[in-house]
């Protein structure tokens, strides 16, 4: 559970929430009625710092730095019962995509989430399909007598990553390596 | 009616087994299939939503465009990668606007998406009448004896108003494609549960789900002959820490994953020598025994 929070008002980021809902897909967060279906049904309730209605709420209020510092977000297994219950349709399971994006753009980011996107700007793949892991992979295939497989141009994976904003992670980490 | 079938990763990198059962049912069957060349990961639902929601939406427009390109609707055999696609194509149905600007994006590697593409899963395809009855007509070797419990997962079903696929807690396509087979199926209480694959910072949420899951199935009066699913992530996971769980808590938990094509390879007649059954941490022994006594 998470700690008490104490804080003025004028300490509250009165438009956290907007920040939130200007985004495709999350004008839901507004409608919620703290009615907490969410986490009764939540399949990690047991595991977070702080449970569905209460990030939606500490969202509601402008509890920013707490509620993207918190483990909650990245706990979420995201299996939607949250989105599919609740009575005034909240999507809080993409609500929640949007936090991770925001906590990761503040540069938080677990490392078992970082590895995909580095993944996929080498290969076009989030399994390594290159060199002697390749050579493996088609020598299996072939014994099955499975198509060739075609991968994509990874320039035009590598543009799509670059431009839509996550170079840094995809080509940072493998500098760092 | 013909399809582009979209791999994936996991199945065809890492799990061939499973998508040559599939492609064997789908010959069977007479379902028809074209290749999309170029494809990239889907991409994977969890981690790059997480990351970037703009990044996930664009990279999967451009898998839409192929099949867009090719005149054909998907069909994917991996709910990670129905979801992703299922949901952007909605996405980009819904806000003209937003279609605009990921175009902007795709404009300058020369795509441009028009919005058309629909996405299917196989199980949505087979659970229809008419390729019930051609199940029915086709089957070589009914299942009579199996018992079968049904995963369903999450990806598939939820969100229902995006998937739109079967009801979000009450499905029974899976159910009914299993009952087309000759098998029968079995009511349980954590049939719904998720798997927990993509719970990705404690690993203890994914054992203790799958522990949860398997000991009941374990416990049932009536023997399970197999737990099916249609995901890669859930087949891995359950499998793997059905194992982990049974070794760490010494409760006797012996019923393995199946993939659903491949027990419908089996009743399609597809010889058990060429289904990879044995290619998991549980292994069917039993079933075997059962399916060549």
């Amino acid at each position: 559970m998470a700690n008490m929070i104490q804080k003025n008002a004028s300490d509250l980021d009165a438009k956290f929430r907007y920040e939130i809902t200007s985004k495709v897909g999350a004008k839901s967060l507004l409608k919620c009625i703290q009615c907490g279906v969410c986490s009764s049904g939540c399949t990690v309730t047991e595991y977070v710092d702080m449970q569905p209605h209460r990030v939606v709420a500490s969202c509601l209020l402008g509890l920013r730095e707490e509620v993207l510092s918190s483990q909650a977000i990245w706990t979420c297994s995201l299996c939607h019962r949250c989105t599919e219950r609740c009575p005034k349709n909240v999507d809080y399971s993409f609500i929640l995509a949007l936090l991770r994006n925001l906590s990761v753009n503040e540069g938080r980011i677990p490392k078992e989430y970082s590895g995909t996107v580095v993944t996929i700007y080498d290969n076009g793949f989030v399994v390594p399909y290159t060199g002697g892991l390749k050579d493996n992979i088609d020598r299996r295939r072939n014994r099955m007598s499975l198509p060739q497989i075609i991968p994509p141009e990874l320039d035009e994976i590598r543009y799509i990553i670059e431009a839509t904003g996550l170079a840094d992670i995809a080509k940072k980490k493998k500098e760092g390596d | 009616m013909e399809y582009a079938l979209f791999l994936g990763c996991t199945i065809p990198l890492k799990m061939p087994h499973l998508e040559k059962s599939f492609r064997d049912i789908a010959s069977i069957l007479g379902v028809k299939l074209r290749e999309m060349e170029g494809a990239s990961c889907c991409p994977e639902p969890v981690s790059l939503q997480s990351l970037n929601i703009d990044t996930w939406v664009t990279l999967g427009a451009r898998n839409l465009i192929l099949a867009e390109k090719m005149g054909l609707d998907i069909l994917t055999i991996c709910s990670g990668c129905y979801e992703t696609l299922k949901t952007v194509s909605v996405l980009l149905e819904e806000d003209p606007e937003y279609l605009a600007r990921i175009n902007e994006v795709l404009g300058k590697i020369g795509y441009n998406y028009k919005g058309k593409t629909k996405v299917y899963h196989f199980v949505e395809l087979f659970s229809q009448p008419e390729w019930l009855d051609k199940i029915r007509n086709t089957v070589i070797k009914p299942l009579d004896d199996l018992n079968l419990a049904v995963h369903y997962g999450c990806h598939l079903i939820r969100p229902s108003k995006i998937m739109q696929f079967d009801h979000p807690e009450k499905p029974e396509k899976i159910d009914i494609i299993l009952k087309a087979l000759g098998a029968r199926t079995v009511e349980f209480a954590n049939k719904l549960e998720c798997c927990g694959f993509c719970a990705r910072l404690q690993e203890e949420i994914g054992e203790k789900l799958v522990e949860d899951k398997m000991t009941e199935l374990c416990g049932l009066e009536e023997e399970v002959d197999a737990l099916i699913a249609v995901c890669p992530a859930c087949v891995t996971q359950i499998d793997r820490k059905e194992r982990l769980v049974a070794r760490k808590s010494g409760k006797e938990l012996d019923i393995p994953v199946l993939y659903l094509p491949e027990i419908m390879a089996v009743a399609l007649g597809v010889d058990l020598q060429d289904i990879s059954l044995k290619n998991r941490s549980v292994k069917p022994n039993k079933l075997i025994e059962k399916l060549t006594s």
